[in-house]
């Protein structure tokens, strides 16, 4: 007889946003992710209380990973910063501190959530509009010609991450090497369908992080007695050394035989016959002046052995993820066959060298044209080494982005107060016809417009936090702050030295006010005529894909979280 | 021991209360998201009624029982489930308060002098087939009759076509209900443009819709951490796996299904392979890769570009592919190979032997077939050419979490069920013929059933007196025994009716046969034969704008007149002389004309052509209304003025408690509007009744009258279902499934 057990009754919450849990857990949630933002973050230790692995932090993929949450309206918060990052990598923080301000901010003006829903939408059409124009005051094209640009960006991601303990140099160092593996991803013939290629990351920890490397092609960790007994390698030229690429296992076990039965008769050894096979590949690849020989699986020592004797080197049990780098680097074809195998699938190398790295020995595998490299990364604490690991990917995968799209945001909190001063002055000046196609009256679209630049410019404050007053200028509508503790007759003009992104200097009168104080509207100046940008060699710069995105899924998360009007919990 | 408790209508109601005030909240335009947790901890948002009370994982039978019914229903219609709970709650109320009252109360009447605990139980059983008759013959003549002149087609021209305008004003007012209105737009469209798109000529849509049902699951793929704008639809499918080897290919791509592995094995299953040397298996290892290479060349030389198979593919074949050219999409499911056999109409590729030499002609050809990235997870996209049945579109979902993509997925796959349902037509004829057969009414009894409009109806009954016999008690209990129960209260109400204009021309001596056929929905009237004479309609002012449709029939039957129906005044011709009259309007035979048809259809300009004529139908194919409510409020008050004419007094109390149940709905959908009040909206609507106009719309937007049509039905069956239950027994053991050894015949 089946078991069968009763199921407990679902948990249900009528109106579950005024409830109290909801709004602590929110604001739990939303004091997390605010203090993490930015270059001067505070870190946060995720342990489980029982020993074992600590992780420092300041990262939203690795501590929202790292969190459990059991309400379930903080679990769709978090499930959709996670599904942003996990789509770009970036802006995971600026999406989850948007995502709760904006909840915080729309709650506390109390309108039926359809009217917000429908002004927050327009809202973000209003803003994502005018980031995506050319009009836009707060972006810069990238040039791919001009280096500084690309810098700025890796940089501005690295230095963002205090968890990796990095220095300036040591930022300026890693931001370089990044931007060069990433450059040798690029294929030099470009066609229709661009492919990027593959930047593998070893980890070499223990060492200083001014030794990291980039080295173009693959290095396959081998042991150290291994290393002494490969050379010399046969060459079929100077310049060339012929490959070839096994994706199944050399190991001489017997493959399937099927469904039926195989009857074997006495004194007949199917391993024999097997390895009697791959000894007849050896003596083809060899007689085919093969110098290299990879394996995914494992290959026989036999075989090892006879190829040995010939100078071929034999690598195995590379795995199953380096085999797409190794045939697209090499031109060799997987080969799943142990006879008749075709000459057309062997790939070629243009050198072959080792590589040590403190106690790890590496073979490089140094092809002709460079679509794979590898960034040997190096940190000193394995702590520290993680995080670096995860800033150095989101720094790849960003400029991976924009590649697709050229195009780059202030950083430093520059755009969200730009774009809050922007979204004020439409607010003001909105036509009645729109205001008549939402349904809404001009008070209520202004206190909804309102509701949301304040959280925007939350944000921008989240970068603050050491009590620093932050100011905002009536011109450009720009990030200046100012550090805590100065005397109260200065004057502000000579505090504010930079502003967030470091285009503007303080040169001229810029008529700032506090953030978040009330002021009188204003349309913002563009900053894109202005020399700086291509000058300046520190700009903080945001990616734009990343950003616009986040800023679209925070509004439609905030959005849905507000519309909840019941939640059944599943109990079982 | 099995515990047993007798069906309270208290708790009943209660019970459905408590279901609706889960769903109550998403109710409409203006109603919020339900946010859902599964046991495997996953968060789920959704508007819809089904998901929400399904989740509740209720103890109870009964509140099972009418989750269940939700289910089918909106299995059926994917739409209604929240209306559904609401406006069974409220029946179940409406109910309760009339066995409340108890005094006066048609349903307790005759059985006071029984014992008082049966009392309850026969009363609800009587109300449960009250319910049944009015479902099954009332409600299909009133949405003839009153409902049926204020139905909107959706069609733009007679071939069943339908316009954009109109397609998206039926979507949207869908998608507002099932998502509210912060993507409505969006999805409206984003199911417009796919209806569209995929439809392959201009009478397909029927079986495009059934292909769409089916495979809804292979044509849309959900990615998540992206806003919801970049949801978009795709020309051609997108095969939910990667490419096993890439070859790019250029031009016509010849592609090829297969359902098993190229590569052979050793041995088969019941064959034995025996070894006898270590050469012998060398060489048939040998030969084994020798066929694969020698299919895959065959496939090469056939320009065959693309291998779709179902199975895993050995690495061999994988390896031969490549070196041949050939891209290879293995594991595929068998969902996904019948939808690319049901679009090409082609059959899967079997290598065997003969076939290897000779040329391969079961291929479809597409344009393009080429790696897509969707989110993280690499995918197949395919755009076939030469396809039947359904031009191959897929929809890409787009959401911040995977529950947004769900929610719009499902309510994407529901607006293709209700379409399916809007283009369906409910047939009066049917419900008709399935009326149970009074013995009595044979070749001699006297029939005369009137089935008109209540408004008409009263007009006749002004104007017309009938010669009525007094149908005695004991007259009656002799039919009782032969005919349904239902007859029984009928024929009471024929009986005690005071209303009814009977002369007491006769007595019942003189009465060879009364009456008794019972549409027990429609008034009926006995008229004498023979000597008696029935009073002459001469002075009435009689129209009869269609004689020539006017027809009689005699055979050993009634004779039957047919007449058609006009709007202004109808009426019959009599002839009194003869001896048997009889007098049949019935509705089903209703013939109505573009010209006489007085509901100007003038909203839009697409909405101008009239329900087509000269059918039997109740609900035209794509029949819709305008949204907010005003099914609703049509019904409540074509029933309201069904209730005051109607002289049975059990089924003018059913009809009150319906009509006053339904008007729940708009009351929940106007709560939260300043401007339109529920009172106002239907104050308004009611005064353009009665002066006979076309009803106020304050929505745009449009929906299928069928569905709301089904949900009435549904939840009166729901009601009989419940209503009739006496004991609930609580049992250890699951109910056994008792097989039914005929299923497979």
């Amino acid at each position: 007889m089946s078991r069968t057990e009763a199921k407990k009754p679902s948990l249900c919450t009528n109106d579950p946003l005024t409830k109290e849990r909801i709004s602590f857990s929110l604001s739990v949630l939303s004091g997390i992710v605010k203090s993490c933002y930015g270059p001067t973050g505070r870190l946060k230790q995720l342990h489980n209380g029982m020993g074992g692995y600590v992780r420092t932090t300041s990262q939203s993929s690795a501590l929202l990973d790292g969190l459990s949450i059991t309400h379930p309206v903080l679990k769709v918060l978090t499930a959709s910063v996670q599904n942003h990052i996990s789509r770009f990598s970036d802006c995971g923080l600026f999406t989850a501190i948007l995502c709760c301000s904006l909840v915080e901010n729309f709650q506390r003006i109390n309108f039926a959530a359809c009217t917000v829903t429908k002004i927050s939408r327009h809202l973000l059409s209003l803003s994502t509009d005018y980031l995506k124009s050319e009009a836009c005051g707060c972006r810069i094209s990238v040039d791919f010609d001009n280096i500084k640009t690309l810098l700025s960006l890796v940089r501005s991601i690295l230095a963002s991450k205090p968890a990796c303990m990095l220095n300036k140099t040591e930022v300026n160092h890693l931001s370089t090497l990044v931007l060069k593996a990433f450059l040798l991803t690029i294929p030099h013939t470009i066609e229709t369908n661009v492919v990027l290629g593959k930047c593998v990351i070893v980890p070499v920890k223990d060492k200083r992080v001014m030794d990291s490397t980039v080295f173009p092609g693959l290095l396959i960790e081998i042991p150290e007695f291994q290393l002494a007994r490969t050379f010399p390698v046969k060459r079929v030229s100077s310049s060339t050394i012929k490959m070839a690429l096994f994706c199944i296992s050399m190991s001489g076990d017997l493959s399937s035989i099927g469904e039926g039965t195989v009857i074997v008769h006495h004194g007949i050894s199917l391993e024999v016959a097997v390895l009697d096979q791959l000894l007849n590949l050896g003596k083809q690849l060899v007689n085919d002046q093969v110098g290299l020989v990879v394996c995914q699986k494992v290959v026989h020592p036999s075989l090892k052995q006879y190829l040995k004797e010939h100078h071929v080197i034999t690598i195995d049990r590379v795995g199953v993820s380096m085999m797409e780098p190794l045939s697209k680097m090499t031109g060799s074809q997987p080969i799943a066959a142990l006879h008749s195998v075709s000459p057309t699938c062997y790939g070629s190398l243009k050198d072959l060298c080792t590589e040590s790295f403190v106690s790890k020995h590496f073979l490089h595998l140094i092809p002709n044209d460079t679509l794979v490299c590898s960034l040997i990364l190096c940190n000193r604490s394995e702590m520290a080494w993680d995080e670096l690991k995860l800033a150095c990917q989101t720094a790849e995968h960003v400029l991976q982005l924009t590649t697709k799209q050229p195009l780059a945001l202030l950083g430093g909190g520059c755009t969200e107060t730009h774009l809050a001063s922007y979204i004020r002055h439409k607010s003001f000046t909105l036509p009645t016809n729109v205001l008549k196609a939402i349904d809404c009256s001009r008070t209520q679209y202004q206190l909804v417009a309102d509701a949301f630049c304040r959280s925007l410019e939350c944000v921008a404050c989240c970068l603050e936090h050491d009590d620093g007053e932050i100011l905002t200028d009536m011109v450009y509508g720009h990030f200046w702050s100012i550090p805590s503790g100065f005397p109260c007759d200065c004057n502000w003009s000579d505090l504010a030295l930079k502003c967030g992104c470091g285009i503007y200097n303080n040169q001229r009168n810029l008529n700032w006010t506090v953030l978040r104080s009330q002021c009188i509207p204003f349309a913002p100046q563009s900053c894109s005529n202005e020399p700086s940008i291509h000058s300046t060699d520190h700009l903080v710069l945001d990616c734009f894909t990343a950003k616009c995105s986040g800023l679209q899924v925070a509004v439609e998360t905030a959005n849905l979280i507000l519309d909840l009007s019941y939640i059944v919990e599943d109990q079982n | 021991m099995a515990s047993a408790a007798s069906l309270d209508l208290g708790r009943l109601v209660q019970e459905a209360e408590a279901l609706a005030s889960a769903v109550r909240g998403a109710l409409g335009p203006r109603g919020g998201q339900v946010l859902m947790t599964r046991p495997t901890g996953e968060t789920l948002l959704t508007r819809d009624g089904r998901r929400v009370l399904e989740a509740l994982n209720l103890g109870s039978p009964t509140a099972r029982m009418m989750v269940a019914c939700v289910s089918s229903h909106h299995n059926m219609t994917g739409d209604g489930a929240k209306t559904f709970i609401i406006l069974l709650s409220k029946l179940l109320r409406g109910l309760q308060a009339i066995l409340d009252k108890r005094e006066g109360s048609p349903f307790c009447e005759d059985i006071q002098r029984r014992e008082r605990d049966q009392k309850h139980c026969h009363s609800l059983k009587q109300i449960s087939q009250s319910l049944m008759t009015f479902q099954t013959h009332i409600l299909d003549h009133i949405m003839a009759q009153d409902l049926r002149k204020h139905f909107l087609s959706a069609f733009s021209s007679w071939e069943g076509e339908i316009s954009r305008d109109t397609m998206e004003s039926i979507l949207e007012a869908y998608f507002c209900g099932r998502i509210g209105n912060s993507h409505q737009k969006l999805l409206s469209q984003l199911s417009c443009d796919f209806y569209y798109r995929c439809i392959p000529f201009k009478n397909g849509k029927n079986e495009m819709l059934d292909l769409v049902n089916e495979y809804f699951l292979e044509l849309h793929s959900a990615v998540t951490g992206l806003p919801v704008s970049n949801s978009r639809i795709l020309e051609g499918l997108v095969l939910h796996r990667d490419f096993a080897v890439y070859c790019p290919a250029d031009g016509d791509i010849r592609i090829l299904i297969v359902t098993e592995s190229i590569d052979s094995a050793l041995s088969a299953s019941g064959l034995e392979f025996v070894v006898n040397a270590e050469v012998q298996y060398q060489a048939s290892q040998v030969w084994i890769t020798k066929r694969t290479e020698a299919i895959m060349k065959h496939l090469q030389n056939n320009n065959i570009k693309v291998l779709l198979s179902s199975v895993k593919q050995q690495e061999i074949v994988i390896y031969y592919a490549k070196i041949s050219g050939i891209s290879i999409v293995e594991c595929l499911s068998s969902e996904e190979i019948s939808l690319l056999c049901k679009t090409t109409g082609i059959s899967p590729f079997i290598p065997t032997q003969d076939n290897i030499h000779s040329a391969i002609a079961e291929t479809m050809i597409a344009k393009f077939c080429r790696p897509l990235v969707l989110g993280s997870k690499r995918y197949v996209h395919l755009g076939l050419t030469r396809t039947c049945a359904f031009e191959p579109h897929c929809v890409i979902f787009c959401g911040p979490v995977h529950g947004v993509t769900e929610q719009h997925a499902s309510a994407f796959h529901g607006a293709f069920k209700m379409l399916q349902q809007l283009f369906k037509a409910v047939d009066l004829s049917d419900g008709c013929e399935a009326q149970p057969e009074n013995p009595n009414n044979t070749s001699k009894a006297v029939h005369c059933s009137w089935q008109q409009s209540a408004t008409q109806q009263k007009f006749i009954m002004e104007n017309i007196s009938c010669n009525r016999e007094k149908v005695n008690d004991q007259q009656l209990k002799t039919s009782m025994a032969e005919t349904e129960k239902q007859f029984i209260d009928s024929s009471r109400w024929v009986d005690e009716n005071p209303s009814c204009n009977q002369t007491d021309l006769q007595k019942s001596s003189d009465l060879a046969m009364p009456i008794v056929e019972l549409e027990s929905d429609f008034m009926f009237s006995a008229l004498s034969d023979r000597g008696s004479s029935v009073r002459e309609l001469q002075k009435l002012p009689l129209k009869c704008k269609h004689p020539s449709e006017m027809w009689v029939k005699n055979k050993s039957e009634p004779v039957v007149n047919n007449h058609r129906i006009c709007n202004d005044a109808m009426t019959a011709i009599e002839n009194t002389s003869t001896s048997v009259v009889s007098k049949q309007l019935n509705a089903a035979k209703e013939y109505w004309k573009p010209g006489n048809h007085i509901v100007p259809f003038k909203y839009e300009k697409s909405y101008k052509h009239t329900v087509q004529s000269y059918t039997n139908l109740v609900i035209q194919a794509g029949s819709v209304l305008s949204v907010g409510g005003n099914f609703e409020i049509l019904l409540h008050y074509y029933l309201h003025s069904y209730a005051k004419q109607c002289q049975q007094p059990k089924i003018t109390v059913i009809s009150t408690v319906i009509a006053d149940a339904l008007l729940s709905i708009p009351k929940i959908l106007y709560r939260t509007t300043k401007e339109n009040s529920f009172t106002q909206v239907y104050f308004k609507a009611t005064s353009a009744l009665q002066t006979n106009q076309q009803l106020p719309m304050h929505q745009q937007g449009l929906e299928s009258v069928y569905c709301k049509y089904q949900l009435v039905a549904s939840v009166l069956h729901c009601l009989t279902k419940l209503l009739t239950i006496d004991l609930i027994i609580g049992i250890k053991r699951p109910p056994q499934k008792i097989d039914d050894p005929e299923e497979d015949l």
